[in-house]
């Protein structure tokens, strides 16, 4: 064990020596900013809670029609929405440290929300994570292609690509990969959990979106970069160009970039309701429409707090990302340095 | 006073084409650039300095070719040269450059021993341990103290200054023949310029370099040249020692650039300034290019481009004035006395 913290106390010290580590500072500003996102995200919940306790009570019952008022009385007293709204709160935060998120009270009478949750969200988080991936895989290699021979051939079709995902509705490319897509791979409209095939279509139409998002900002991203005089000044000393794209314009544009990523990961594995709803995917994407049209009220409440909470871990993932790969970014109070 | 010529341009043209239209960046421009020396190109903005020493690296913007005459570099046109792969064994490798602003010719995501060990792995072919030496070594000839420390640092961790000595660090790390500093130091504080100076002198010494120095600051000339070439409008109109071109300076442009110098003026009277701008070099320039701004113009100044008059063997100029038939035109005033007097801090 001494020798084990005795060892990576050297480490660091080495790493720290290198210039840049995962030292003090860092640690400090970690902590940091983890606190302030959990202070966002207190704040959040506590403005989610008082909004939806505006809500009428109906949406804690499922048969609030037929239920005369002492049914009601018990129901609200068990719940414990006569208690004062702070008192409320109190409870609710308490009740998701243990990670319960309460129970569903129309949706699907008496299930524990959390359970829902874990459910649908596996589907979503593992087609989510395909469609990163392949929107990764598609849309960098283009934005490169795209940052090298500007105005060449791979330059005019992803501007026509972007611009074509941009400026068409989702809803209509979506419906034409699908009717085309399954005919021409011979499978049915709809997804299907055992057969693997049926999860291309899916993953791609969702990894399109990204895709042209990726290549646009990277192409961008990289032309700037292109024009720095560092470039020339390693064109002078005579790196040859295609070293210079990779090892000094493509790194340095993934930096902007990389702080993206993160968040747009996070969204993608909270599912795409048009998509899950096209090939009837049981996952998470519709699941918020859903319970808001059944007037669910705790489930509307978690499912809008699960979605602050994904949004907030992104930032923070984004922001930690990019102090750990950029050296510019000091985590130390500026010391009039410039 | 033969001395080996390292590069040799002749009769070089250079175009752009912006918006759809030519523009002839350099006119005609030829040049020996001779071993050892020390040259300086002063010209203001537009005169095409930038330029002309870009394409002895192929480093001309995209939009630019090279219209005629040639680049002799160790008995090679530089002109003919098509792929990059040929204008690899060139940059750096004999031909190395620093650039002006020292905050940005740095890859801020890099460490700055890095980008030295980059030039030192492509050009000196020792990798590993050995290129970090090395390394280390040339941080300490551009006088950088404690570079264990510095070399793990990025750019942003450096001053103005102090990153122009590594940008020149990079330069020097190249193992090049010929130095090229576009405006080393302009946009340094004038306490560092001096060292930048210095510093590159030193280095010339040590690494037998050539070096050529583009700036528009005779100050700069004066500190540091053998000789100086005086570009305007795309063309070097006078070449010469340092001490003939300061004292016995015989273009028109010249005298005007001289004037200017603040050093120069009168107390209590408004410094000296040419008058009018650069000819538009979208046009077919006529004549002498300086003659529309030269109150004292001969006729045939507007006719006929004058040719390079030599002067004493190492002086030549291209100006009328210096045909037999002219007549005698003297040197404005500010011109005489600096070359009675000199001035302080100059030559």
């Amino acid at each position: 064990m001494m020798n084990y913290i005795a060892g990576r106390r050297m480490a660091s010290i080495r790493k720290r020596r290198a210039g840049r580590g995962f030292d003090n500072s860092m640690l400090k500003y970690c902590v940091k900013r983890l606190a302030s996102s959990l202070i966002t995200l207190l704040i959040i919940i506590t403005v989610v809670f008082v909004l939806l306790r505006q809500m009428p009570i109906e949406g804690y019952f499922d048969n609030f029609e037929k239920a005369d008022q002492a049914t009601i009385n018990a129901k609200l007293e068990q719940l414990g929405l006569n208690d004062p709204i702070p008192v409320q709160l109190f409870n609710f935060l308490k009740n998701l440290l243990k990670g319960d998120l309460g129970m569903s009270a129309r949706y699907s009478v008496g299930a524990p929300i959390s359970e829902i949750i874990m459910k649908k969200a596996p589907v979503s988080i593992k087609l989510g994570v395909m469609s990163m991936a392949l929107a990764l895989l598609m849309g960098i290699p283009l934005g490169a292609a795209m940052a090298r021979g500007k105005s060449g051939f791979w330059d005019r079709f992803g501007t026509v690509f972007i611009v074509f995902i941009n400026a068409v509705p989702a809803a209509v490319y979506h419906i034409f990969i699908q009717m085309y897509g399954t005919s021409f791979l011979g499978i049915s409209m709809l997804y299907d959990e055992a057969n693997v095939i049926t999860w291309i279509l899916p993953v791609f139409s969702m990894a399109l979106g990204n895709t042209a998002y990726y290549a646009m900002w990277l192409r961008r991203y990289m032309v700037d970069e292109m024009n720095k005089d560092y470039v020339r000044l390693a064109r002078a000393k005579g790196v040859d160009s295609r070293k210079i794209m990779m090892k000094h314009v493509f790194r340095n544009a993934f930096v902007p970039m990389i702080q993206y990523i993160p968040t747009s990961l996070l969204y993608t594995v909270s599912g795409s309701i048009y998509i899950e709803s096209l090939y009837s995917i049981p996952g998470m994407g519709g699941l918020l429409v859903d319970v808001i049209g059944r007037q669910d009220n705790p489930m509307v409440q978690a499912i809008v707090i699960l979605y602050s909470c994904i949004g907030i871990v992104g930032l923070l993932l984004g922001d930690l990302l990019m102090g750990l790969i950029d050296p510019r970014i000091s985590f130390v109070k500026k010391e009039g340095a410039r | 006073m033969e001395r080996e010529t390292i590069l040799s341009v002749r009769d070089l043209d250079v175009k752009f084409s912006l918006r759809g239209r030519k523009l002839n960046a350099l006119r005609g421009v030829s040049l020996d650039l001779y071993k050892g020396e020390s040259l300086a190109i002063v010209g203001e903005s537009g005169s095409g300095k930038s330029v002309f020493v870009k394409t002895f690296m192929g480093l001309l913007d995209a939009n630019g070719w090279i219209d005629g005459g040639s680049i002799t570099y160790k008995g090679e046109d530089l002109t003919k040269y098509t792929t990059e792969k040929q204008w690899l064994g060139i940059r750096g490798k004999e031909i190395a450059m620093v650039l002006q602003d020292p905050m940005t010719s740095l890859n801020p995501l890099k460490t700055i021993g890095a980008q030295i060990i980059e030039a030192i792995e492509l050009h000196q072919n020792l990798h590993g341990e050995a290129a970090r030496k090395e390394m280390l070594s040339v941080l300490t000839d551009v006088g950088i103290t404690e570079p264990e420390r510095r070399a793990k640092q990025y750019p942003h961790e450096f001053s103005g200054g102090m990153r122009q000595r590594v940008v020149i660090a990079i330069a020097v790390a190249c193992r090049p023949q010929v130095l090229i500093c576009d405006e080393p130091t302009t946009a340094l504080d004038v306490t560092i310029q001096a060292q930048i100076l210095h510093l590159i002198r030193d280095l010339k010494e040590k690494y037998n370099l050539t070096t050529v120095y583009i700036t528009h600051d005779l100050g700069v000339v004066a500190n540091v040249a053998d000789r100086i070439a005086v570009m305007y409008a795309g063309d070097i109109v006078e070449i010469g020692l340092c001490e003939e071109v300061f004292y016995e300076p015989k273009h028109p442009y010249t005298w005007a650039l001289l004037s200017s110098l603040p050093q120069l003026g009168v107390k209590g009277e408004p410094l000296y300034s040419i008058h009018g701008t650069p000819p538009n070099l979208f046009y077919e320039v006529k004549g002498d290019a300086f003659a529309p701004r030269n109150p004292q113009a001969l006729k045939i100044d507007f006719v006929k481009r004058p040719p390079y008059f030599d002067v004493s063997p190492t002086h030549k100029a291209r100006t009328w004035l210096l045909d037999p038939r002219a007549p005698k035109i003297d040197p404005p005033e500010a011109v005489r006395k600096l070359a009675t007097e000199g001035v302080k801090g100059y030559a």
